[in-house]
């Protein structure tokens, strides 16, 4: 499903953020990324989003090379990867909904299409009754819960969630973590970032570890450091 | 899929977000336009009057309507024995009267006219027609008056001069004006669509992360500044509009009748100011597309 191959990426600043990265991800997969601060999880995942562009070698995604695809197709291959991003980016102007359906306005998906799925959506991530907050109403995990609920509001094939839990109290990041094992029940491949120990150790999935954008682990069920 | 009641929201949430910054832009378009419109019907027009007056006579001679046969006689030899002459005819006072009727066909001017004021001439074309001035001379006498039976002289020549360096002079100045008020108004609606773009830099970030085509994220923008440039080509019509039908065409009918020009200007006739309009327009859109496209190719990634 996921392929990277000799993956490097070097920042205009000449900082190495990941060197030589071999790995593949199967589909339906659990995946833990996990490392120390600085370690390139985050490069990692701006890579598979083509957020940022690698500086060596070759990145395949349902069998496609997208480190040579067009800018035009960028679009396509987005919408096919949920993003939970480190820093939400929620809109703060529009309430949970319309963050929510704009993620499938702006893909030009029709409003009886927006009208089902978002509620799913938010029911999904225990958020419905809260679809006409704002963001600044919520809680952070109540952000972040949204924040999932738009990267899956597509139905997308790949998520990638970075730091979903971070800085979340450990009742709130378990609720995560259970709507991240249901949108994987379902067969949707995830990749999670993470440096939550107690989160890895509990969930028993394949652990792959980065330091200093090298990767030094890689455990089929795997747990946080030694 | 097309959404475009997306598009136009977006459009007018910004509008009203910026909207002392779009409103300057709209007013500085729609003055520009209205300059561009106006020196284009103003220069189209001196140049029809030109026109009408090149394919005029060369030289028309009025004669004093108590002037004697013998007298017209003299100088129609006269004017025949001449090198410089090509052709002389005569146009007696009915036949002025009746080319006037016809040319003023249903025009309230005719019902204005009583008996015949128009005075019979000699209407001279010349084989060299730069030797106007000197033939236009032999009509008056040392002390600047016309000589006895003439009552005027009017040769096109002096008046296509005059009027050939008022359009030079006009069309310099407007040129100069509207270059540097399309600049200002490219340069108002860039710094709209710049501010509008940056008011939804967090949108259009989510928006290019979740999938958006690189034209979803620009159609509103586009269509921002396509909106200001047509608004401001809007006002300007309307204000073309008011100048061209109560002001121009009333003050160049005055023009005309008393330069005795046949062929009334242009802007009442035909189709021309429907064509300004329609230019106006078409030129506002531009201005709005092209400015916009100028702040997304800078201020947008692709
Ligand atoms: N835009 C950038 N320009 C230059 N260097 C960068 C940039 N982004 C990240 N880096 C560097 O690349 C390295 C990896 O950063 P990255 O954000 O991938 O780490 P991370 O594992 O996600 O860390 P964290 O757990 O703190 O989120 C770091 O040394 C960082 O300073
Ligand atoms: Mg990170």
């Amino acid at each position: 499903m996921i392929e990277l191959k000799n993956i490097s990426k070097i920042y205009e600043d000449n900082t190495v953020a990941l060197k030589n990265i071999n790995l593949v991800i199967r589909k339906g997969e659990f995946l833990f990324l996990v490392g120390p601060s600085g370690s390139g999880k985050s490069t990692f995942i701006k890579l598979l989003i083509k957020e940022i562009d690698e500086s060596n070698g070759n990145i395949y995604i349902a069998g496609r090379n997208i480190c040579n695809l067009k800018s035009s197709r960028i679009p396509q291959l987005r919408r096919n990867i949920g993003c939970v991003f480190q820093d939400y980016k929620l809109l703060p102007n529009k309430t949970v909904f319309e963050n929510v359906a704009f993620a499938l306005e702006v893909i030009g998906k029709p409003d009886y299409e927006i009208k089902i799925q978002v509620p799913q959506a938010l029911k999904l991530v225990g958020l419905y009754s809260k679809s006409n907050s704002y963001p600044y109403q919520l809680s952070a995990g109540e952000q972040q819960r949204v924040s999932i609920a738009r990267a899956f509001v597509n139905r997308p094939p790949i998520l990638l969630a970075d730091e979903p839990t971070g800085n979340l109290d450990p009742g709130t990041s378990e609720g995560i973590m259970k709507i991240l094992s249901r949108i994987n029940l379902i067969g949707t491949t995830v990749l999670m970032a993470t440096h939550d120990r107690n989160i890895v150790n509990s969930m028993r999935r394949r652990v792959v570890e980065l330091e200093e954008g090298e990767i030094v682990r890689d455990q089929k069920r795997g747990v946080y450091g030694d | 899929m097309i959404r475009p009641r997306y598009f136009f929201s977006e459009t007018f949430t910004s509008l009203k977000r910026n909207f002392f910054m779009a409103f300057t832009a709209i007013t500085t378009v729609a003055i520009t336009l209205f300059i561009v419109g106006f020196f284009a019907v103003i220069v189209y027009d001196i140049q029809g009057i030109i026109n009408s007056i090149k394919s005029d006579v060369e030289l028309a001679v009025y004669l004093e309507d108590n002037i004697s046969e013998e007298l017209k006689k003299y100088i129609e030899q006269e004017v025949i024995s001449w090198k410089e002459t090509d052709a002389v005819r005569y146009i007696s006072k009915e036949q002025a009267l009746e080319r006037f009727k016809k040319q003023n066909e249903g025009s309230d001017i005719l019902k204005e006219i009583e008996g015949n004021p128009l005075p019979a001439s000699f209407e001279i074309t010349l084989k060299n027609p730069e030797k106007i001035d000197q033939v236009a001379l032999r009509f008056y006498d040392k002390d600047g008056n016309c000589i006895e039976g003439v009552d005027e002289v009017i040769y096109g020549r002096k008046y296509v001069n005059t009027l050939f360096s008022i359009t030079a002079i006009i069309g310099t100045i407007a040129f100069l004006m509207v270059i540097a008020l399309l600049l200002a108004a490219v340069v108002l609606i860039f710094n709209t669509i710049r501010l509008s773009i940056y008011d939804r830099r967090k949108e259009v970030e989510v928006m290019k992360l979740v999938g958006a085509t690189n034209w979803f994220v620009r159609i509103p923008f586009l269509f921002e500044g396509f909106f200001e440039g047509f608004a401001g080509s809007v006002v300007s019509i309307i204000l073309l509009y008011f100048i061209c039908n109560f002001l121009l065409i009333r003050g160049e009918r005055l023009i005309v009748d008393t330069m005795r020009i046949k062929e009334l200007a242009v802007v009442g006739s035909g189709n021309f100011l429907s064509y300004t309009y329609i230019g106006v327009v078409v030129l506002g859109g531009l201005i709005g597309l092209l400015s916009s496209a100028i702040a997304l190719r800078r201020y947008v990634k692709v």
